[in-house]
């Protein structure tokens, strides 16, 4: 076609039943439930808020320090402090329902019936689009990654949610184990609908002077631009694996982390600790996408995916 | 903006391209840096602060929150101690340079209404956002007390900071090299027991601001105290600085830093080692 038709890119991307605007969405924790970034962007051009993990009961979350910077990353150990699914309707999804934005809602347990229970909770709420299963987080004693680095535990989980809810059922996946596609399998076929990946990369920093960890709780998990490879790589290789939707994240900061990812088989994708030093990242992305495609005549966004030549 | 127990109402958080009007160094590790920040420097209150980007590229990543120590028409100033990659970047940075940053965020500190007299406590660095409480003090005519202390002659802060604004200022320094010898807290008790005074505000070393908010409450004055965590948002979404209080955990960049020392729970590992 020729340069002067100014056509209007498809930004629009489809997570199974749910058609999402935009194909860039918030990572899980770097957001909250969107309002304190209210102030800098406009939360209704998002794909969707993926909210911070939401448990049964109030978690009081790990003790400080929580996070220590690190070449090109991160490491946090926030240990999903929450108020409880309970708080989280009266106070996140009420503020949510004035906002016209798909809403995914992380959800965290201890336990099998947990993260049950938090569905059960939420399935009488409207303003929830879909759930996203936290199998993967590092920072917690027993349950979250646990469930995430075995296969029948994955299982095991996502079956009982799928049975809990016909809404979009993600699972997001850990890093930190031996075969990340192997896991993908598993939950996909225990009815996961989506997958998003990857979680934070479990590690570590040590103060010199004072000989202490850099973190209270010792280890946490690494984000930010230093596990934009890791993560890329699993992303292609469960894409690969899988015939369901592909979250990508890791790292990602710009368009052309974005595009990568896409290439690499995501159908969308998620900006997290990026959040922190840009507060606009997302806004800058979904230009940065929609720019891409225009000048390269590509008609929809969702032609990216998987477009890798090898 | 979300749990804010700002009296006044505060101005919502912006992201500020700004300039570089000058940097000097002021003190001994000590560097203080003009910036014009129009935006910021109209809205902001005394104690908030500014989350700076010192880096980009990718070799460190996150803001550094600043307090905003002064405002002078569109420009404000920071005052700030050179400890590692950030703080070093900003040493090197000229008049002319461009940066951004996000504020005024925070809560900041509390004039109660009807005081006449106020006692200022610094340790160290603590003196930076203490500059624009001072002011604004003295401008609504309340009478001002210092107490400010420091390793030594050399690395005491600006020590013409609070002349025209303060009343009295009282200097500790561990070696005696200027005023007292000892800590700023032996003249801070000394204080408490001579004036009379409505509030304290202190800022500095945390373990030095629980000494002071123990000798107020035994003093029967209210005090507020300045707390810094480490911070990776600034905004109150990533819950990385929270603060241990009678209320539950509070977050340090959008309940904080200044909180009522009453309701604070004193926990010292939560301090980030310093040199
Ligand atoms: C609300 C708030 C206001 C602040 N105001 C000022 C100010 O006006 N002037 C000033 O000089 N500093 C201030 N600080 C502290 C300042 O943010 C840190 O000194 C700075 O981030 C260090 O960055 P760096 O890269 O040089 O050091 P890093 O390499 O990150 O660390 C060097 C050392 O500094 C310590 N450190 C790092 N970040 C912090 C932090 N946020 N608080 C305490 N210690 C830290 C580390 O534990 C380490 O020991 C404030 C902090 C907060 C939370
Ligand atoms: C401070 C912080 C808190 C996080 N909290 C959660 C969480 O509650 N649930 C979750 O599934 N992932 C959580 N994550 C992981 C992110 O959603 C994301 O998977 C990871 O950080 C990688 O993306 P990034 O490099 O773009 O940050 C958190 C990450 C950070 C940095
Ligand atoms: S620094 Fe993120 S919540 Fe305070």
């Amino acid at each position: 076609m020729s340069g002067r038709v100014s056509h209007t890119v498809d930004m629009s991307v489809k997570l199974g039943e749910l058609t999402l605007r935009t194909p860039v969405l918030t990572a899980s924790g770097t957001f909250a439930s969107g309002r304190e970034f209210a102030d800098f962007i406009d939360l209704e051009r998002l794909g969707a808020v993926v909210t911070k993990g939401v448990s049964l009961e109030p978690w009081e979350g790990s003790p400080s320090p929580r996070i220590a910077e690190t070449p090109s990353g991160m490491l946090n150990s926030i240990g999903l402090q929450n108020p409880g699914v309970e708080a989280f309707c009266e106070d996140d999804l009420a503020w949510l329902s004035s906002v016209d934005v798909p809403v995914i809602v992380n959800v965290s347990g201890h336990t099998v019936l947990e993260y049950v229970s938090v569905i059960e909770r939420l399935e009488v709420e409207p303003r929830v689009d879909a759930y996203e299963i936290n199998i993967s987080c590092p920072n917690v004693d027993s349950g979250g990654m646990a469930f995430g680095t075995a296969c029948t535990p994955a299982e095991e989980v996502t079956r009982a949610c799928r049975a809990a809810t016909s809404r979009p059922l993600i699972v997001k996946l850990s890093p930190n184990v031996t075969d990340i596609a192997e896991i993908a399998r598993a939950v996909v076929a225990s009815g996961a609908d989506g997958v998003s990946l990857i979680n934070t990369l479990l590690g570590m920093a040590i103060d010199i002077r004072t000989f202490r960890p850099k973190l209270a709780r010792i280890v946490g998990g690494l984000s930010g631009p230093a596990i934009k490879p890791v993560a890329l790589r699993m992303v292609w290789q469960v894409a690969g694996a899988v015939d369901v939707p592909v979250i990508g994240m890791g790292g990602i900061t710009d368009t052309e982390d974005a595009v990568e990812f896409m290439l690499a088989g995501a159908t969308a994708i998620s900006v997290g600790t990026a959040n922190f030093v840009d507060p606009t990242t997302v806004m800058r992305v979904t230009d940065g996408l929609a720019e891409f495609c225009r000048t390269r005549s590509i008609a929809r966004v969702s032609n990216l995916t998987g477009a890798m030549r090898t | 903006m979300s749990g804010c127990a700002c009296s006044e109402h505060a101005v919502p958080p912006a992201l500020e391209r700004v300039e570089v009007v000058a940097n000097d160094r002021v003190a001994s590790g000590v560097g203080l840096v003009v910036l014009h920040a129009p935006r910021t420097a109209e809205t902001v209150r005394s104690g908030q602060f500014v989350h700076v980007r010192l880096a980009h590229g990718t070799s460190f990543i996150l803001r550094r929150p600043f307090s905003v120590h002064r405002v002078r028409g569109e420009r404000i100033e920071i005052l700030y101690q050179v400890l590692g990659t950030g703080t070093r970047t900003l040493a090197e940075r000229e008049a002319g340079d461009e940066m951004d940053l996000i504020g005024p965020l925070g809560h900041g500190w509390e004039i109660p209404p009807g005081i006449a007299h106020a006692l200022l406590v610094a340790g160290g660095l603590g003196v930076a956002p203490l500059g624009m409480l001072a002011e604004e003090l003295a401008a609504r005519g309340v009478a001002v007390t210092v107490a400010t202390g420091a390793p030594n002659k050399e690395r005491l802060l600006v020590r013409d900071l609070f002349e025209g604004v303060a009343r009295r200022v009282e200097i500790a320094t561990d070696d005696g090299s200027c005023g007292t010898r000892g800590f700023v807290t032996g003249v801070c008790e000394n204080l408490l027991a001579d004036e009379a005074l409505d509030v304290v505000y202190t800022c500095g070393p945390e373990s030095m601001q629980r000494i002071v908010a123990a000798q107020a409450a035994g003093a029967g004055v209210p005090c507020q105290v300045s707390l810094e965590r480490l911070m990776a948002c600034g905004i109150g979404a990533c819950l990385s600085c929270v603060v241990r209080t009678s209320q539950g955990l509070k977050r340090a960049c959008v309940d904080g830093p200044v909180f009522d020392a009453a309701v604070v729970l004193w926990d010292l590992t939560e301090i980030p080692a310093k040199q």
